[in-house]
């Protein structure tokens, strides 16, 4: 297939229609708007349904009903967005219904509120923070995947860098492991199918075919949640093995990082990144590993001190961690700011080595 | 290598149009390519930058630039910002009218051009952007010049492809304009060299 040129919200549009991407209802909000209008311009071509929500809370929740009846659906909108539709991926991640929330991101101030969630319960959401457009079309199918392979919400979070950015793409088509049949999705019949389908939030079924109830319910939630905690974390990381200064980031960040660490490397520094693919489950283990040795850790991130929460609670000697980021808009605020610059992330890298050193 | 440019002007100049051209001549050639742009709010008469890398290989370079060893100037306002980013020994491809205005052009390559007087030539004194690009191609290699033709053609919008034709004749216009001696990329080498 040849490359064509798109820019990383047509390209995620088009991945997620290939993963089968049947629904999908949004409210725009800059720098989501694009994929709104991608959504709705390519989606009626390939069988499905675009619908301008009136709100964030009526689209996740037309996407909550789209994903009930088994097909593959989704909301999105940049964080601001997603604050307003946290009751209804709560709801999705109890009632184990899978939709895919893509947040194109302003800026980095959405760490907690996509690993920690707003909404009520025991839940998480799987997170996929892809660094460059390449990795957003793989990681627009993989959502489906993992959605519909455990029956949570995930939420794939970009930014407006990459939703912008245009690159000459062949949008690879993932090579994924089969899924069994959902034999939980509404199929529209009235009157009695005489097969209880759990869609409820408290687990509660019929009187003929009482389900676990809320408690056995949730406690079984949860213990999913472990269970993909296990297997699901993902990471990449460079020139760990002999590092002094490890530097941990993530989206667009982990790339400006990875390419500063290179740079470095090239000049002598003994400098290392990490970069967490997806944000929950956060790779804890691996990047215990990967500090062990180093001097000290540094987060770089576009927002007050979030993600190194995590990263305190997995370097073994929290005390190594420090922060480099910062809040950093432009003037509009709808865009990320001056610190998403390499020369400005190399200045601080090496502001850190130095001025631990004297 | 990759061959990384700034295009810097300002809004109504045509800017983005270059870097689009410039993006899609270059798939046409099966070029890896990456077209960003300054995401705050773009409008006539303020600042235009575009930005456009192209390899043979898939990209390494970042979404915001830190340096580039190209560029191409259509006005000398707001031109601060990208000359700070340049490389010493980029190429510098200016409009004739403003180059004199540029500063610390003695690192650099110059080559200028009078754009708009070619393009008035040629019948569009719109067509300034379109002169420029078929002199970067030409004094650069980085894509073909009927790839540059065929790219603009590609996405002018319905309501404007009475400028096809302009376009083409500007592209063409400024690609036999300049000598492509000064600065030619190789993509297959390793490290950007300046003949």
């Amino acid at each position: 297939m040849p490359m064509r040129l798109m820019d990383g919200s047509e390209a995620i549009v088009e991945a997620a229609i290939m993963a089968g991407l049947r629904f999908y209802a949004g409210y725009p909000m800059s720098p989501a708007t694009e994929l709104l209008e991608y959504m709705a311009e390519k989606l009626p071509h390939h069988d499905g349904v675009c619908i301008n929500a009136a709100t964030e809370i009526e689209g996740v929740n037309m996407a909550l009903g789209a994903a009930a009846g088994g097909f593959r659906a989704a909301s999105g909108s940049c964080g601001q967005g997603l604050a307003l539709m946290q009751e209804a991926i709560a709801e999705a991640a109890l009632n184990e219904t899978p939709i895919v929330i893509f947040n194109m991101a302003r800026n980095q101030q959405d760490y907690f509120q996509a690993t920690r969630g707003g909404g009520w319960g025991d839940y998480r959401t799987i997170t996929l923070a892809p660094k460059d457009l390449h990795e957003a079309v793989e990681h627009a199918q993989l959502a489906f995947h993992l959605a519909d392979k455990y029956r949570v919400p995930v939420i794939f979070m970009g930014d407006n860098l990459l939703a912008r950015t245009q690159m000459g793409t062949e949008l690879p088509d993932l090579e994924l492991e089969p899924l069994p049949e959902k034999d939980w999705q509404l199929d529209g019949t009235s009157g009695g199918s005489g097969m209880s389908r759990q869609i409820w939030t408290f687990g509660c079924g019929k009187t003929n075919n009482p389900g676990p109830g809320p408690s056995l319910h949730w406690e079984r939630i949860a213990t999913k949640f472990d269970a993909i905690a296990e297997v699901e974390a993902r990471h990449e990381q460079g020139f760990v093995e002999d590092a002094e200064t490890l530097v941990v980031a993530f989206g667009s960040g982990g790339k400006f990082v990875e390419h500063v660490v290179r740079e470095m490397r090239a000049d002598g520094h003994k400098v290392g990144y990490f970069r967490p693919i997806t944000l929950w489950p956060f790779p804890g283990d691996a990047l215990e590993a990967a500090s062990h040795g180093c001097k000290r850790v540094l987060v770089f991130e576009l927002n007050a001190g979030q993600m190194i929460d995590d990263v305190k609670l997995n370097v073994l000697d929290r005390k190594l961690v420090k922060a480099i980021g910062g809040v950093s808009f432009d003037e509009s605020g709808l865009n990320l700011g001056p610190l998403m610059d390499a020369g400005v992330i190399r200045e601080r890298i090496e502001l850190a080595i130095n001025g631990a050193s004297k | 290598m990759e061959l990384d440019l700034f295009i810097s002007g300002i809004g109504g100049q045509g800017i983005q149009l270059v870097g689009k051209s410039l993006a899609l001549a270059a798939i046409r050639d099966g070029r890896h390519v990456m077209l960003a742009g300054e995401y705050g709010g773009h409008m006539r008469g303020g600042s235009s930058v575009g930005t456009v890398v192209i390899g043979a290989r898939p990209l390494k370079a970042l979404p915001i630039l830190p340096h580039a060893g190209s560029a191409i100037a259509m006005s000398h306002l707001f031109w601060a910002r990208v000359g700070s980013r340049l490389r010493p020994g980029s190429l510098v491809l200016a409009e004739a009218t403003i180059a004199a205005d540029l500063p610390c052009m003695d690192k650099h390559i110059l080559v200028t051009l009078p754009a708009t007087a070619i393009a008035t030539e040629q019948g569009s004194r719109m067509a300034a952007g379109m002169v420029m690009l078929g002199a970067y191609a030409a004094l650069t290699g980085a894509v073909k010049i009927d790839s540059a033709v065929a790219a603009m053609a590609e996405q002018i919008p319905a309501y404007r492809r009475q400028h096809i034709d302009a376009n083409e004749r500007a592209i063409r216009a400024g690609a036999a304009a300049v000598t492509p001696l000064t600065y030619k990329v190789d993509f297959d080498a390793q490290e950007a060299r300046v003949a």
